[in-house]
């Protein structure tokens, strides 16, 4: 791998130029409370320092609503409506969502691809990066508070600039035509930062140890209390699954024009906290209750990904952060597990 | 870019579907019908391969797709059987469908049933209500390998004598000179004016004539059937390993990716659609949430 540095000041001068590449997106302050990714207009808006964005990055690849096909019901013909090739650059993503994107991946791009997701992902561009994590974050115990893979490029925070590490010959190609103008040798300080800054970090979480054995106990403790009391809290809005960075379940519906000769295939983002996500025609029920559904995302969530081995849940802290209802994703599964907990 | 440029292209899209011509329809019971379809392109008509306990999907452009097993010999190239209910939004549409209209079909998906590890053996079919559909292909399956497997019962169950699909079908193997060590059991649940057999698929194991110890078990139906056969056979001393069962969930994609049938928990999540429809009995006996 390779590692540069560049100065704070040379970062936004950076953020310009890759504006000339494709359509730049990065975090934004969007109200009192809340980030979200938004494209670049002013580069001096960026945000380098946020907790989490409220809207997941997957829906730069994946997004919200889009039409797959258009039709016309008199010929009987589909016509694909894959999207442009366009680059499309996030800036700012963490790890945990670095990670949820490569466990995207895992079902998007397999042996089936879906070619809307497929176009997007090749012609996106991602650059990670370094966080300090709030009383939220639990990345450290999935295992992905620290990415090997699924970025181009990833900043990591110095007194005085930005360490960079460049994972693949995309995020290469992206720094060489300014080596040595905006970005420069590491020098042995820097790598002595980044390591000050790692171990700072460590010291944060409220949570320490690995939970791969988390799946075992949830699975020896089916019954267990939690989910009763937890699920009759429940407003089952899915505020927790539409946040969620490696949430992917989607509805499809066809939209008629109104003489009914064409029309629009569109899929757009589902939730199995939605009754809808388990019935069939016959109004039979696969998770007839909300007890069945709450059950259902954690299992889900903590469930094995093959690819990046850890669990689809990367421990971003948003379920919780924005659940109306108060409920404690993170120390829900610690009383599953037994997990005592960390430094607090 | 012209149309037919456009049509290449598509082909690459995994959710993009062949036009298929509906040639006939057959009542099979008051809520459902035989629909016979073609595939359209020649090319695909001469290709198209799938397996008893697959699945399609059924587009009708305006309403959406369903998920409907294929019950017919998986021999017949370029035609294929769908047995559909009456039940939804779209499957009313396909029942009001005429010959000789259109429809988008994706597929052939699932796993289907493990033919090759059934063969040499004797088989077992148990259905009840639409159940029989995927396991007629099954039977036709066997059938057309006949000299692959040995004796064939089949029980096919329904709550009332006017819900038991295939039946006349069925009964007419009696006459035919393949039939041979072929058992045909109907039976109803609920209706006291049938005359026939009445009772539980369970209530019939007298009439069954393959040898447990040597067969191979697939079955249809509610899963409420699936735990008291479960007991029956493991009872009667049929082979754990062969017992297998096809399972119905919600289905929008069918290739592993909407989420909608995802089942089993944290160290066993699979999707039906992909890692199914046809399940094992140890899946069964070990996934919790399954039956």
């Amino acid at each position: 791998m390779r590692y540069v540095k560049i100065s704070k000041q040379d970062t936004y001068e950076f953020l310009e130029r890759l504006k000339k590449i494709g359509t730049l997106y990065a975090p934004h302050k969007v109200s009192e409370k809340f980030y979200d990714f938004c494209e670049v207009d002013d580069v001096k808006d960026v945000e380098f320092d946020y907790q989490r964005t409220i809207r997941p990055p997957r829906r730069f690849f994946y997004p919200e609503r889009e039409v797959l096909f258009t039709f016309d019901t008199h010929k009987v013909e589909l016509y694909e409506n894959l999207p442009s090739k366009e680059k499309q650059i996030l800036f700012g993503v963490h790890s945990c969502d670095i990670v949820a994107l490569r466990t995207m991946d895992s079902k998007f791009m397999d042996d089936q691809p879906d070619p809307y997701y497929k176009v997007r992902r090749d012609n996106g561009i991602v650059i990670g990066i370094s966080c300090v994590p709030d009383e939220y974050c639990f990345c450290n115990v999935r295992r992905v508070e620290f990415v090997d893979t699924g970025f181009d490029l990833f900043f990591h925070e110095l007194p005085d600039g930005y360490l960079v590490r460049v994972g693949t010959v995309v995020g290469h190609k992206l720094i060489d035509p300014y080596e040595g103008e905006i970005f420069k040798e590491v020098c042995p300080d820097d790598v002595e930062n980044m390591s000050k800054f790692e171990e700072k970090r460590a010291s944060m979480f409220t949570t320490t140890g690995n939970w791969d054995t988390l799946r075992y106990f949830m699975e020896m403790r089916l019954d267990h209390p939690m989910y009763m009391r937890e699920s009759e809290k429940c407003l089952g809005c899915g505020n927790c699954t539409l946040t969620c960075p490696s949430c992917k379940c989607y509805d499809v519906q066809d939209i008629p024009s109104i003489d009914g000769r064409t029309g629009e295939r569109i899929r757009y983002w589902d939730s199995c906290q939605f009754r809808s996500h388990g019935l069939v025609a016959g109004n039979h029920n696969f998770r007839e209750t909300k007890l069945d559904r709450f059950h259902n995302r954690y299992q889900c969530k903590n469930s094995y990904c093959k690819d990046t081995t850890t669990s689809f849940c990367v421990g971003c802290g948003r379920c919780t952060y924005f659940c109306p209802a108060g409920i404690q994703f993170k120390e829900n599964l610690m009383e599953i597990a037994g997990y005592k907990g960390g430094t607090t | 870019m012209t149309t037919s440029e456009m049509r290449d292209e598509g082909k690459e899209n995994i959710y993009d579907t062949a036009k298929c011509r509906l040639l006939r329809k057959y009542d099979l019971s008051e809520q459902d019908k035989l629909f016979l379809f073609r595939f359209e392109d020649p090319e695909i008509a001469m290709n198209w391969r799938y397996g008893p306990g697959q699945f399609v999907t059924v587009s009708i452009l305006g309403l959406g797709e369903v998920p409907i097993s294929i019950c017919s010999s998986a021999r017949t190239m370029g035609f294929f059987e769908l047995c559909i209910r009456n039940a939804g939004r779209v499957t009313s549409q396909i029942h009001k469908l005429e010959p000789g209209t259109l429809v988008g079909i994706r597929g052939p998906y699932g796993n289907g049933f493990p033919m090759e590890q059934f063969a040499n053996r004797d088989l077992l079919l148990v259905a009840a209500g639409l159940g029989m559909a995927p396991l007629r292909s099954v039977f036709l399956y066997a059938l057309d390998n006949r000299w692959d497997f040995g004796n064939i019962t089949i029980i096919n169950s329904a709550k009332y004598g006017n819900g038991l699909l295939f039946k006349k079908e069925l009964e007419a193997m009696k006459d035919i000179a393949t039939a041979e060590d072929i058992s045909i059991v109907q039976t109803v649940t609920r209706d006291p004016d049938f005359e026939g057999l009445h009772g539980r698929a369970t209530t019939h194991f007298d009439k069954v004539n393959v040898d447990p110890k040597n067969c191979a078990v697939a079955m249809c139906g509610p899963p409420a059937m699936y735990k008291g056969m479960f007991e029956e056979l493991i009872a009667r001393g049929y082979d754990p390993r062969y017992i297998f069962v096809t399972l119905e969930r919600r289905m929008k994609c069918g290739v592993g990716k909407c989420g909608h049938c995802n089942i089993g928990t944290a160290t066993s999540w699979q999707y039906a659609c992909k890692d199914g429809p046809v399940f094992d009995y140890y899946d069964i006996t070990s996934i919790p949430g399954l039956i």
